[in-house]
């Protein structure tokens, strides 16, 4: 599915990191890699020379895991050249980092990453690197919302991601209590969950069968983002791979954003992932 | 692929950092990127936003629209008294916000005590210079110098290392420091020894790091992530009075409205309608209930606290009686923690205890001597408690040895033993022969210490290790640790050089069984939580036979327990262990403290309510996580008992079960006074119901009735909750979550039996005085009428009288009172002696008559309401008798 695979990378070590995810997932995918930095203008010319190191090294690296590599510098606008970059070329999926000004602005609003991810004509993977000693992740945690589109684009990146580390998945769905207005919460064990496991989710795992992934499932009732953040603190998964949010910035308003929760306490790595069909 | 299992240069080249350090430059540019390295407390509700939050629940909001509709009746309608009303209600409402808020504080101090653990200031190299920085500035790729007394900052990989030593206490509780390597090791970051963990300290030694985690992603960070987010949720009596509240709103509004129509169809006016609706509101809502169970709890947290037992959150007094599985440490909670030698064991023979002199003891206890930290000093043994029994049986059996420690290789969990390097002097009574001047001693674990052995000394003399050997040195092993003794293996070896190899080739000289005796009352408490249907599954980092001897000793197993060792815990699946916790014996062996909080989790998924010991900083999570985490007095640290609910002064198993019983009737507690708070809803509601439907003046006024609900009502309600435990709490199983606090049985004694007793008193005394005061039927009097004063004033004398019998009534819901013994609450009294005297109040001092718009009414009116409180309890008597005779025939 993925043919074309660019990874954004500036001064900042974290989109070296982020780039390298990339650079493992075109090695899986064979796919060619594209290895962009956009220099903005009045940039100071040491973080230029950073940035230009940092490509060195990642061009480097990718020849040595024999994946056909493609290094981009130009200046400009970081949003415009690579949005060119993806229609000329015809990316599939495109790799950025997160920065950490990002996930303090509520909302991502006006962010470089929620541009990116909204204008970008191809598949969107942002990567928040927080811990830089799990090399290679062994448990990827995908937690799920009850209702997901693209099923197949989803759990077709997951199982190369995972396929690329050799990585267990665990498939993980925090779903609301079951209440009742005189009773309060019903406590439901996880084998009674299981049984209500939504469709999609299902749907999802068998995706991951035919990839041939060795996965979990888990399904508890709680408040999404503190479960999911609990869930990977406790059980020491390396990354974690979510689908972006829908939520409008009302709905976030009023009822929350667990994507940016998440992205707030995450206690390891994590890929926020937007299918291209999302768009449509 | 992790960083610990890289090179030195791939290291350096994973973080883009060098020997020179980061720039700082880069370091400033990581550091916007990554953080600042320290510990924070996850976002979570504001105290003033939780303490808002209790004035918005269904009921408040009920209390909220029958405020404001009283303060809005006495702008349009002035002089009818409805702001007093409306300003009462608002009242009813911050105090039953306050004592609900009081319940579910709690301080939180776990993140403050975990940040203490790092450290403040840290010495680095950047641009090639070392550099003293603030430990908050480190950053994920900075070249850290360690040297001894240190604190680690970050977690980070070893490239450089002089004899370092580390002290992991923090995250694995192990109080031995580790040695610490620079070379790549294979296996998970964790368990590596080329990996300085933030919060650890350096014991002895230098080094230099790369940090490669900062912050909330390191291990510190994990803990303090999982310790600050978990959350055990509301506890059992929270939800129960969730759904009581939502019932009695539901019930009230539903109450409220009908009644409100059916005044309309009947003709009565808007505002006494609205008068009657929220008065049927206000009787129906049990005021004085949330202040009563709170200072109910406040007392049962006191006595539990002359148990040894101090709580942290009021509600857990309540948790504790609720829990259906405790999960214990076996080491200083059921055990004493004082290790003594029981037995010894050569390939000679084998003795327990006494001064045998044979030629391997002696040396086995040479090697016990010498190969341990353990100190006799000035009359004492200072030390680890299984060191010193080693050093003071060793010690008293052989005397004291002189010997100089060359080097030693510290014990560790990985590998389970430790050697020391000795040059032997030939001072007696040590003999130089057969021992050389330079040797190895080695203890540990056996399957730890017989791999690397070659020999074994059997007759003093020394032979290959044999198959033979091997199978006759395991079956000792096995029956040592089958009588429940903690069993060591000693080895020792010559040396050609202090520099040679020391842990090869080694002769095996014995074992020896330690024995950390069980508590005595363990035991007891044990059985008698058998009886009350608690499981309790032991956590110990001990081998599996000592840890199912002693469960057999202490009668925590009686067949054959299911025993799982922590390696097999590590690789099972979720769905693997949720079967095996399901089976009704079972041990964890091997175990270690970051294990406790998966095993948590599972029961508590189950529906299972979990109670977990825990002392070290790597258990609070657990202990969060559980129910009702119990952290130990005296050797928990300030994490773990910040973390936890409860704090055990005396580190004592027994004591747990003490506050179970205390916890359980508690509950039965609650339930009495409940019982007695919602027998005085009926006096309150049929005065109302009478006088929307037989238009007679209403008997008794709003104001009365916070009057009975958060006055006179309370003390006898609190004297309730000091009940003493109904004989036989104990053997019964832990409470069907399922069961209702406000079940049907409940709520028929109180609404259907012996409300309606209080409801005919209070209207008998309403009606005698208006008849004595030449009332006609279909009159209508003023609020300010003497007659009809005195006549709401009998009505409330009424429900008060009649309450007094209530309190006895409701001591117990089978028993006689005077089987129970009707002085043996003497809290009961005075509540009672504090209900009279506020009732004389308020019937004979002006200032009560201003409050409650009551006048003073002749004494011979108190007389003739006593045979109602008579009947109530006879009455009761009875209901008893048949409940008794019904159970009895059923077998119960």
């Amino acid at each position: 599915m993925y043919k074309k695979i660019i990874a954004a990378v500036n001064e900042h070590i974290n989109s070296e990191i982020s780039a390298r995810y990339a650079l493992s997932l075109a090695q899986t995918c064979r796919a060619k890699l594209y290895i962009c930095f956009i220099a903005e203008k009045g940039m100071a010319a040491s973080s230029i020379s950073m940035a230009e190191d940092a490509v060195k090294r990642l061009f480097m690296k990718a020849r040595e895991a024999d994946v056909h590599v493609e290094s981009i510098t130009e200046t400009g606008s970081p949003l415009k050249e690579i949005e060119k970059i993806v229609k000329h070329e015809g990316i599939d999926v495109a790799f950025a980092a997160t920065r950490r000004e990002d996930i303090e602005k509520r909302f991502y609003a006006g962010t470089f990453a929620r541009r990116l991810s909204i204008n970008l004509p191809c598949s969107v993977a942002l990567v928040r690197v927080v811990h830089m000693g799990r090399l290679h992740p062994d448990k990827i945690l995908v937690p799920l919302k009850g209702r997901n589109g693209h099923i197949k684009e989803r759990a077709h990146f997951i199982a190369k991601m995972a396929e690329a580390f050799g990585s267990k998945v665990f498939v993980f769905h925090a779903t609301k209590p079951i209440t009742k207005f005189l009773h309060g919460e019903i406590h439901i064990t996880p084998i009674e969950w299981e049984k209500r496991l939504p469709e999609n989710i299902a749907d999802f795992m068998k995706h991951l069968k035919k990839h041939k992934i060795e996965y979990e499932e888990k399904l508890l009732p709680g408040a999404v983002a503190r479960s999911i953040t609990i869930e990977a603190a406790s059980k020491r998964h390396d990354l974690i791979i979510m689908g972006a949010s829908e939520r409008s910035l009302l709905s976030s308003i009023l009822k929350g954003n667990p994507v940016e929760a998440v992205l707030r306490e995450a206690p390891c790595d994590m890929i926020i992932f937007k299918p291209f069909h999302e768009n449509k | 692929m992790k960083i610990n299992n890289l090179t030195k240069e791939e290291v350096l080249h994973n973080l883009v950092t060098s020997e020179n350090g980061l720039t700082e430059k880069e370091a400033k540019k990581r550091l916007s990127e990554f953080g600042l390295n320290e510990i924070e407390e996850v976002k979570k509700t504001s105290l003033f936003i939780r303490f808002l939050k209790q004035f918005t629940h269904f009921l408040a909001i009920l209390l909220w629209i029958g405020a404001g509709l009283a303060i809005l009746s006495e702008i349009l309608h002035p002089g009818e008294g409805m702001l007093t009303l409306g300003l009462a209600i608002t009242g009813v409402i911050f105090i039953n916000a306050l004592f609900t808020f009081v319940q579910e504080y709690r301080a939180e101090k776990s993140i403050e005590k975990l940040r203490l653990l790092l450290p403040f200031y840290v010495k680095v190299i950047r641009e090639g210079k070392e550099r003293e920085i603030s430990a908050r500035d480190v950053v994920p790729g900075d070249l850290i110098i360690l040297s001894e007394g240190n604190k680690v900052p970050a977690d980070s990989r070893l490239i450089d290392t002089t004899y370092l030593m580390l002290n992991n206490a923090s995250l694995t509780g192990e109080s031995e420091p580790v040695p610490a390597q620079h070379k790549p090791c294979e296996g998970e970051i964790i368990e590596s020894r080329n990996i300085a963990f933030a919060g650890t300290t350096v014991v002895s030694g230098s080094g230099k790091a790369i940090a490669f985690a900062t912050g909330m992603a390191t291990e510190f960070g994990r803990i303090a992530h999982l310790t600050s987010a978990v959350e055990a949720g509301l506890s059992p009596l929270q939800k129960e009075i969730v759904k009581v509240t939502r019932i009695i709103a539901f019930l009230s509004t539903i109450m409220g409205v009908l009644f409100f129509f059916i005044g309309h169809l009947i003709g009565i006016g808007f505002w006494e309608n609205f008068i009657f609706a929220v008065g049927i509101i206000v009787a129906n809502v049990p005021e004085g209930l949330l202040p009563t169970v709170t200072l109910s709890l406040a007392m049962g947290s006191q006595r539990m606290a002359k148990k040894k037992a101090l709580i942290k959150t009021l509600t857990s007094v309540e948790t504790l009686g609720s829990v259906t599985v405790i999960c214990t440490d076996k080491t200083g909670t059921l055990t004493q923690n004082r290790m003594e030698v029981k037995e010894v064991w050569t390939a000679e023979k084998q003795g327990a205890g006494g001064k045998e002199k044979w030629a391997e003891a002696n040396t086995l206890l040479k090697t016990a001597y010498l190969c341990n930290n353990a100190r006799f000093i000035n009359g004492e043994y200072k030390g680890d408690p299984t060191e010193t029994a080693l050093l003071k049986y060793a010690r008293e059996n052989i005397g004291e040895l002189q010997s100089e420690r060359v080097h030693e290789i510290p014990f560790d969990s990985e590998r389970k033993r430790m050697t020391t390097v000795n040059k032997i002097l030939d001072t007696p009574p040590f003999s130089p022969s057969p021992l050389p001047r330079f040797i190895a001693f080695t203890k540990g674990a056996m399957e730890s210490v017989l791999p690397i052995c070659k020999y074994i000394l059997r007759n003093k003399e020394i032979t290959l290790l044999n198959e033979a050997s091997k199978k006759e040195i395991t079956d000792a092993y096995h029956s040592l640790m089958d009588k429940g003794l903690r069993v060591l293996s000693f080895a020792y070896s010559e040396l050609q050089t202090p520099d040679s190899e020391p842990e090869k080739g080694m002769v095996f000289v014995g074992l020896i069984g330690i024995e950390d005796p069980p508590r005595p009352e363990v035991s007891e408490a044990i059985k008698k939580c058998h009886e009350a249907g608690i499981k309790i599954i032991m956590i110990t980092g001990d081998a599996s036979r000592t840890a199912v001897a002693i469960a057999k000793e202490i009668g925590l197993a009686k067949g054959n327990p299911v025993v799982i060792e922590g390696h097999e815990f590590v690789r099972m699946s979720d769905k693997d262990l949720r079967e095996r916790l399901t089976e009704k014996e079972i041990i964890f062996s091997r175990m270690t403290p970051k294990h406790k909080m998966r095993v948590v989790s599972i029961l508590k998924e189950e529906g299972q309510r979990v109670a977990v010991t825990g002392d070290g900083v790597n258990d609070a999570p657990a202990l969060k996580k559980a129910d009702i985490g119990i952290a130990m007095g005296i050797a928990g640290t300030d994490v773990a008992k910040e973390a936890s609910d409860m704090i055990l002064l005396d580190d004592n198993f027994a004591t747990i079960v003490n506050a179970i019983e205390e916890g359980r009737a508690v509950y039965e507690n609650i339930r009495k006074f409940i019982s007695y708070i919602f027998s005085s809803n009926i006096p309150e509601i049929v005065p109302y119901l009478a006088y929307i439907l037989f238009r007679i003046p209403l008997p008794l006024t709003i104001i009365q009735i916070l009057a009975v609900d958060l006055g006179t009502d309370m003390l006898p309600a609190l004297a309730l909750g000091a009940e003493k435990p109904t004989e036989g709490i104990m053997k019964q199983p832990p409470r069907d979550p399922k069961e209702r606090l406000l079940n049907l049985r409940l709520l028929t004694r109180a609404y259907l039996f012996l409300g309606p007793i209080e409801a005919a008193a209070g209207l008998f005394g309403f009606f005698y005085i208006l008849k004595s005061g030449g009332w006609q039927w279909g009159q209508m009097l003023p609020s300010d009428n003497l007659l009809y004063m005195q006549a709401t004033t009998a009505c409330l004398t009424a429900i008060i009288v009649t309450q007094v019998a209530n309190v006895f009534a409701c001591r117990s819901f089978r028993e006689s009172v005077f089987k129970i013994g009707l002085f043996s609450n003497k809290l009961i009294f005075i509540g009672i002696a504090f209900e009279i005297l506020l009732q004389i109040f308020i019937v004979y001092h002006p200032l009560g008559n201003m409050i409650f718009a009551t006048a003073p009414i002749a004494a011979n009116i108190w007389l003739i309401l006593i045979p109602f409180a008579v009947f109530l309890f006879i009455a009761e008597e009875i209901r008893k008798i048949f409940f008794r005779q019904k159970s009895y025939f059923k077998g119960v």
